[in-house]
């Protein structure tokens, strides 16, 4: 699979048109929301949770459920969310400032929490008196109210411009949802009940798909420095990733599970190394293949960062090659090191899914477990994490991207 | 452009398709030490591959439309505002790899093909549209001001100086999109869509290595055929790609 976006979109494009003369060249962030915007917002977020279904009450976890919707599933504090909501939105569309960001921040946290404990409240309510086999599923517009939610609040976040802000909400989120599932908030959703009965294998899961993620970064990266040490044989290198970019992971993934076959029937001792064709050797070097365009690309921006002046000043002043690497180049390429290590680790985590495939194990498995038995739930308690993963890792990495793009000399 | 690019590209994912063959498939199957196993005859593996041909290309074309209008859509007086949700969703939309949409759609749309072109489109749209969006950008304001100063109408400016300006940035998303596709109705086959990526899970759950190699062969063959083509069309309508 093709990274679908190399590029990242963070820097301000020039020449936004329609935009009055002294707003040109100021980050989108610092302009307040458009009303339009944020009323369509308010709506789509009055939708989801009065017209959408938030929970789906089901027999057994296999059959489709009955939806619930607006306040027969939030109860009373539907009215409070969608309050909190359109302060939050009216805050944001009214003033670009910092306070109001904060307290925006603020508001739509409230609103969050308590659509979290809304749900979680409503389900334990319909699920009493009910046969241990039947769920509370979210519905649609559960994920949808989340989604929305999510976004008001990462926009909320960049409004504070505090670096680091956002990774602190993220925590602060996790911690508090799971305590509450500790407390027992969710004990009535599908799938904490899920969760719960497969607690052990969701995380060897969460280690085996780290292990695959990190060791396929860990193939790629000493692969790209050695391949961008070969001087006259860039070219060559260029069009060999690439073509690997356009073979698909399936496919791939599939010729190297019968390559390791035929080498291990080559060389039968190194099956006492621990090799074998199906398990998470072959996953790893398929991952890590394809890492190896964005780093590789990556590298050799940031080594080309600095100008050919400076360049030749500092050789000027007699500084030897391994000198110039490490007081030019380095300090000078780093952000674009560490954009091309968030490009590829996001892939990573995504591709490291694809493992299971071949009996490496990972979050793919559950997810492959659920799609087997069609069981919605399972698909979920593998594919949420996954999510998360990636998004902890790319806002992890951007952040410190931004940080390291800010030490610049402008 | 030098044509040189494109054959490569091309003979790449002929000498694929070879390898897909039956007869090429066993003997080198067998060459890697594998007991001779039943494979694929021709006719399944073509039926397979016009399938996963319609499937990609249906969603190609639902991606390359709806990315590249909304994209347009994007550039326009007002839609500056967008901006910032556009690369919101983005960067969301990367962070949900194609077998999970795949998994996800799966209990709404049931199996077969819809989960699969529901995931192709939810995937594809967003890199499209933001591709879209990078190349109109790199058209300079001096080529919209002098179109404007002559008196171009907006929809003439769009059609005349930003579009031929952006194509080349276009052909390379479109690119991208193509393999995309290609590589998602190979994940489709873990929802039942018979595409070529059914051999490939079914020799990877069964031990058949020969039906496995025809499938991954013939998927690599598939996507650089496509990049071929694509490569081949953008030369014939006089696109240059970017330097790189």
């Amino acid at each position: 699979m093709r990274p679908a976006a190399e590029t990242d979109g963070k820097r301000a494009g020039p020449g936004w048109r329609g935009l009055p003369a002294a707003m040109k060249g100021l980050p989108a962030v610092m302009k307040s929301l458009p009303a339009a915007v944020a009323l369509a917002w308010l709506a789509a977020l009055a939708a989801a949770l009065i017209h959408w279904p938030l929970l789906t009450m089901a027999a057994n976890r296999l059959v489709p459920g009955v939806p619930v919707t607006g306040g027969a599933a939030l109860g009373q504090v539907l009215p409070a969310i969608l309050a909190l909501s359109a302060l939050a939105a009216g805050l944001l569309a009214v003033s670009p400032g910092r306070r109001a960001g904060a307290t925006a921040l603020a508001l739509a946290l409230a609103a969050a929490g308590l659509f979290a404990w809304g749900l979680g409240h409503g389900a334990a309510l319909r699920m009493a008196g009910q046969p241990p086999a039947a769920r509370a599923g979210l519905g649609a517009g559960a994920w949808l109210a989340a989604a929305l939610l999510g976004a008001a609040l990462g926009l909320a976040v960049r409004r504070c411009r505090r670096p680091g802000l956002g990774l602190v909400v993220v925590g602060l989120g996790l911690v508090g949802l799971g305590a509450a599932g500790r407390a027992g908030t969710f004990d009535a959703l599908s799938l904490a009940v899920e969760y719960a009965a497969r607690r052990e294998a969701v995380h060897t899961a969460l280690v085996e798909h780290l292990v695959l993620a990190g060791g396929a970064l860990g193939l790629a990266v000493p692969a790209v420095i050695l391949l961008s040490l070969w001087r006259r044989g860039q070219d060559a290198v260029g069009i060999v990733i690439g073509g690997v970019q356009v073979v698909p992971a399936v496919a791939l993934l599939g010729g190297l599970v019968a390559l390791t076959g035929g080498l291990l029937r080559a060389v039968p001792s190194l099956r006492d190394l621990g090799l074998s064709a199906l398990g998470p050797v072959p996953a790893m070097v398929g991952v890590a293949a394809y890492l190896l365009l964005p780093l590789w690309r990556g590298l050799a921006a940031a080594l080309s960062a600095p100008d050919p002046a400076s360049l030749d000043a500092a050789r000027a002043m007699g500084l030897t090659e391994t000198q110039i690497l490490a007081r030019l180049r380095l300090p000078l390429g780093g952000q674009l090191l560490v954009g091309a290590l968030r490009v590829a680790t996001v892939q990573a985590i995504g591709l490291a899914t694809l493992g299971a495939l071949v009996g490496a194990g990972g979050l793919g498995r559950i997810v492959f477990d659920g799609m087997a038995q069609f069981a919605p739930d399972l698909i979920l308690l593998g594919a949420v994490p996954v999510v998360a993963l990636s998004l902890v890792a790319e806002r992890t990495l951007s952040a410190l991207e931004d940080r390291m793009r800010a030490g610049l000399p402008a | 452009m030098s044509l040189r690019p494109i054959a490569t590209v091309a003979v790449t994912g002929l000498a694929l398709a070879a390898l897909s063959h039956p007869a090429v498939a066993t003997r080198l199957a067998g060459f890697l030490g594998e007991a001779p196993r039943r494979a694929l005859d021709t006719d399944r593996l073509l039926a397979l591959a016009v399938q996963h041909l319609v499937l990609a290309g249906t969603g190609l074309a639902l991606v390359a439309g709806l990315g590249i209008a909304l994209g347009i859509l994007a550039t326009r007086r007002g839609g500056a505002a967008l901006r910032p949700a556009i690369d919101g969703l983005a960067a969301g939309a990367q962070a949900v790899p194609p077998v999970v949409v795949v998994a996800l759609a799966l209990p709404i749309l049931g199996f077969g093909g819809p989960p699969t072109l529901l995931a192709l489109v939810a995937y594809g749209v967003m890199p499209v549209l933001r591709g879209t969006v990078g190349a109109l950008e790199t058209v300079s304001r001096e080529a919209r001001e002098a179109a404007e100063a002559m008196g171009l109408t907006r929809r003439q400016i769009l059609l005349s100086v930003e579009l031929p300006l952006a194509a080349p940035g276009i052909v390379e998303t479109l690119r991208t999109a193509l393999v995309l596709a290609i590589a998602t109705a190979a994940v489709g086959a873990l929802a039942g869509a018979a595409t070529l990526g059914t051999p490939i899970v079914a020799g990877l759950q069964n031990q058949n290595t020969v039906p496995m190699l025809q499938g991954a062969c013939a998927t690599a063959a598939l996507a650089f055929l496509g990049d071929a083509a694509l490569l081949g069309l953008a030369t014939l309508a006089r696109i240059n790609r970017p330097r790189t």
